[in-house]
C-alpha cells in the first residue's frame, strides 16, 4: 500500500504516538514509557554488527509491559548511572499498512548532556515499529531499535 | 622514563593493599604496559574457535593497543599477524572478518600468505627494464610480524614473546578445571557487545576481581538471588596471584540473614518483586547451583558467567583513560531453541544495557574521574579480606584477588614492591 493512501487521520495518530514517546523519555516521564506499548508488546535494541552477523543476542529484549515496568523501577530505585539529560532527534516517519495496523520506521539520534551542560553525541540508529489501533489507542506491539552506534558509550541506562 | 624510576618506592605497603592512584592516569606507565605487559611474556586473548570454523577464517582481534588478524589456514592451523604491511606499514587487512587464504596490501598490493610469508611483489623487476627492487631483495626475509599462537578448550591466546610459557601451563592447574567445566560441550557465538568506558582498563580488572562490591553496587541481583554476600563464594588463584575465580553458588540461604546483612542499606528492598519474573524462568545448563564465576586471565581476559550467560569479555585497552569492553556471547551448539531463546532473555543481565553489568561501567567512570582529581601519591586501600599473605578466600566479603593481580602486575612491570617474594 503507498503512503498516500494512508488517511490524514491516521498517519497524524501514528505521528503522535511517535512523539508521545520521544516525549516520555526526552521528558523524564519514564513511567509513561511501558504504557505506549501493547501489554504483550515486545521492545527490543539491537546493534547493527549483530544484525549483520545474523546474530541473535539483542542488547535489551522485553516482551512484556511488566519487563518495561521493571527497567523503569530499577531505573529509578536500584541501578546506579550518571545523571543526564536527554534529546532525541527523530526523522519523519515512512508509514505502510492499514486496517488497524501499521509499519513504520525513522531514523534517530540522541544527545545527552551532563548535569553540567556538556552534550555528546550518545546513539544513532532506527526504530523499526509495528503499531496497532486498540481501545485505548495506538500502542506499540514492537519497537526494535537498531543501534548504529553499537560501541555504546559507557552504558545503556534509560530506553533507547 | 624518569619519572617511571621513582615508581617502585611508590608502593606504600609490600603487600599490595595500598595502591598508588598514579597507576591510572600516568602515561608513562601506559606506554610500559604496552611494552611489558602486551609485548611481554603473557599470553593476550584473541578469540574462540568457533569464530573460524573454515580455512581462511580470519578476524581481527587486538593486543594491548595493536590490531592483530588471527586466521585459520588453508591446513586448518591457527596463525595470527600484526594488522601492518611489511612494506611500508599500511594496515593490511581492511575489514573485521572474512575469509581468504592471502591478503593484499591496498597501497602497492604486496602480497602475502596465511603464514605471513611474501607472496608476490608488484613491478620487483621494474617496468620496461627500469626501475624495481634491488636483484638482493629476498621476499622470504620480508613477511609478517607474527604471534605466537596457543589455543585452550576453545580459547585462543597469543603472544609477541619467545620466553612466555605454554597456554597450558600459563593458565595452571588452578585455573584449567573451570575453563574445563565451562567448555564441556562445544560453543557457538550468540553475539557480539561493545562498551567503551571512560575509565583506565586496569579499573575493570579491579572491578571484576572484587566480589565486595557485587552485593553492594549491584542491588538488583542481590534482591533476586543471583548474587548474595551469604551465598557460599570462593576466591581462587594460580600460583602468580595474576588469574582468579570469584565462584558463587546458591545454597539456600535464609532471607533473615540477607535482611541483617543489609541492615542500614536503604537501596536493599526485601519487598521488591518483579511484574514479569520469566526472565529468571529459565533452566541452569549445568546442575552444580553456581550462579556466578568470573574468571580473569591476566592481563586483560574476563570469563564469565552470570545465571545461564556465558561470556568471554576482552578488556582493550584505547589510551589511559578508556577501554573498550568487547563481549563475545556464547551459547552451545546444539542446544534447542528454548535453551537459546533462554539466553536470549538473560541477555538482559549482561552487556552495556544488562542489569548487573551497566553499573560496572559506571564504577569504572566514578573511579576514573575521582582518581583524577587525587595527589599523585594517594593510594586506595585495599584490605577487605586482610593484609599480608595473598592466599585463596572461602568469602565473598573479601579483595584479595586484586591483591593478586598487583603482586603479578608489579612483577610483570618490573615495578616490585620492597620485600615481596617473587
Amino acid at each position: 500500500m503507498s503512503v498516500a493512501a494512508i488517511p490524514a487521520d491516521r498517519r497524524l495518530a501514528v505521528e503522535a504516538l511517535l512523539d508521545d514517546y520521544v516525549q516520555a523519555l526526552d521528558g523524564d516521564r519514564l513511567e509513561d514509557w511501558p504504557e505506549l506499548f501493547l501489554e504483550d508488546g515486545l521492545y527490543k535494541v539491537v546493534s547493527r554488527e549483530n544484525v549483520a552477523l545474523g546474530l541473535p543476542a539483542p542488547l535489551v529484549y522485553y516482551y512484556s509491559r511488566g519487563m518495561m515496568r521493571d527497567r523503569v523501577t530499577a531505573i529509578r530505585d536500584a541501578l546506579t548511572f550518571e545523571p543526564l539529560y536527554i534529546r532525541h532527534l527523530v526523522s519523519g516517519p515512512r508509514i505502510s499498512g492499514g486496517d488497524g495496523a501499521w509499519n513504520a520506521r525513522s531514523n534517530f539520534a540522541i544527545f545527552q548532556t551532563s548535569e553540567e551542560g556538556r552534550t555528546r553525541r550518545y546513539a544513532v540508529g532506527e526504530y523499526c515499529d509495528r503499531i496497532v489501533d486498540t481501545r485505548q489507542g495506538l500502542r506499540f506491539a514492537e519497537r526494535i531499535v537498531t543501534l548504529d552506534s553499537f560501541a555504546v558509550y559507557n552504558l545503556i541506562a534509560v530506553p533507547l | 622514563m624518569a619519572d617511571l624510576d621513582a615508581l617502585p618506592q611508590q608502593w606504600p605497603t609490600d603487600d599490595f593493599t595500598r595502591i598508588p592512584y598514579r597507576l591510572f592516569r600516568d602515561e608513562a606507565v601506559y606506554r610500559r604496559e604496552q611494552q611489558r605487559l602486551f609485548a611481554g611474556p603473557h599470553w593476550n586473548y584473541l578469540c574462540i574457535e568457533a569464530e573460524l570454523p573454515a580455512p581462511g577464517d580470519f578476524l581481527v582481534s587486538y593486543v594491548g593497543e595493536r590490531q592483530v588478524v588471527v586466521q585459520r589456514t588453508e591446513d586448518g592451523e591457527i596463525t595470527a599477524f600484526l594488522n601492518s604491511c611489511a612494506h611500508r606499514g599500511a594496515q593490511l587487512v581492511r575489514c573485521l572478518r572474512g575469509n581468504a587464504t592471502s591478503h593484499t596490501c591496498a597501497y602497492h598490493q604486496w602480497c602475502f600468505g596465511t603464514h605471513g610469508e611474501l607472496i608476490g611483489v608488484p613491478q620487483q623487476r621494474g617496468v620496461k627494464g627500469a626501475g624495481g627492487m634491488p636483484k638482493d631483495f629476498d621476499k622470504q626475509s620480508h613477511g609478517l610480524r607474527m604471534l605466537r599462537v596457543e589455543s585452550y578448550k576453545g580459547l585462543i591466546f597469543a603472544t609477541f614473546s619467545e620466553e612466555a610459557p605454554s597456554i597450558y601451563d600459563y593458565l595452571g592447574p588452578s585455573i584449567r578445571p573451570e575453563i574445563d567445566r565451562i567448555f564441556d560441550r562445544p560453543v557457538k557465538v550468540l553475539g557480539y557487545y561493545r562498551q567503551l568506558v571512560p575509565a583506565n582498563w586496569k579499573l575493570y580488572l579491579e572491578n571484576v576481581k572484587d566480589p565486595y562490591h557485587a552485593g553492594l553496587l549491584h542491588l538488583f541481583h542481590v534482591t533476586f538471588g543471583i548474587y548474595r554476600p551469604t551465598m557460599s563464594g570462593r576466591v581462587t588463584m594460580d600460583s602468580t596471584k595474576g588469574h582468579s575465580i570469584l565462584r558463587t553458588a546458591d545454597i539456600g540461604e535464609e532471607n533473615a540473614e540477607v535482611t541483617s546483612v543489609y541492615a542500614g542499606i536503604d537501596k536493599y528492598r526485601e519487598d521488591y518483586r518483579l511484574n514479569d519474573p520469566s526472565l529468571f524462568d529459565v533452566a541452569p545448563d549445568y546442575d552444580d547451583r553456581v550462579t556466578n564465576m568470573i574468571m580473569t586471565i591476566f592481563p586483560n581476559l574476563m570469563l564469565g558467567q552470570v545465571a545461564n550467560t556465558f561470556q568471554t569479555r576482552h578488556v582493550r585497552p584505547k589510551g589511559l583513560r578508556e577501554f573498550e569492553l568487547y563481549w563475545t556471547y556464547l551459547g552451545f551448539e546444539g542446544e534447542d531453541a528454548e535453551a537459546t531463546e533462554g539466553k536470549l532473555r538473560q541477555s538482559n543481565f549482561i552487556g552495556p544495557a544488562g542489569y548487573i553489568s551497566l553499573e560496572d561501567g559506571e564504577a569504572g567512570r566514578l573511579v576514573q574521574i575521582g582518581v583524577d582529581r587525587r595527589d599523585p601519591e594517594d593510594c586506595s586501600i585495599v584490605q577487605m579480606g586482610g593484609r599480608g599473605p595473598i592466599e585463596d578466600q572461602d568469602t565473598l566479603a573479601t579483595e584479595v584477588a586484586l591483591r593478586g593481580f598487583w603482586k603479578h602486575y608489579a612483577e610483570a612491570m618490573d615495578m616490585p614492591a620492597a620485600g615481596i617474594a617473587t
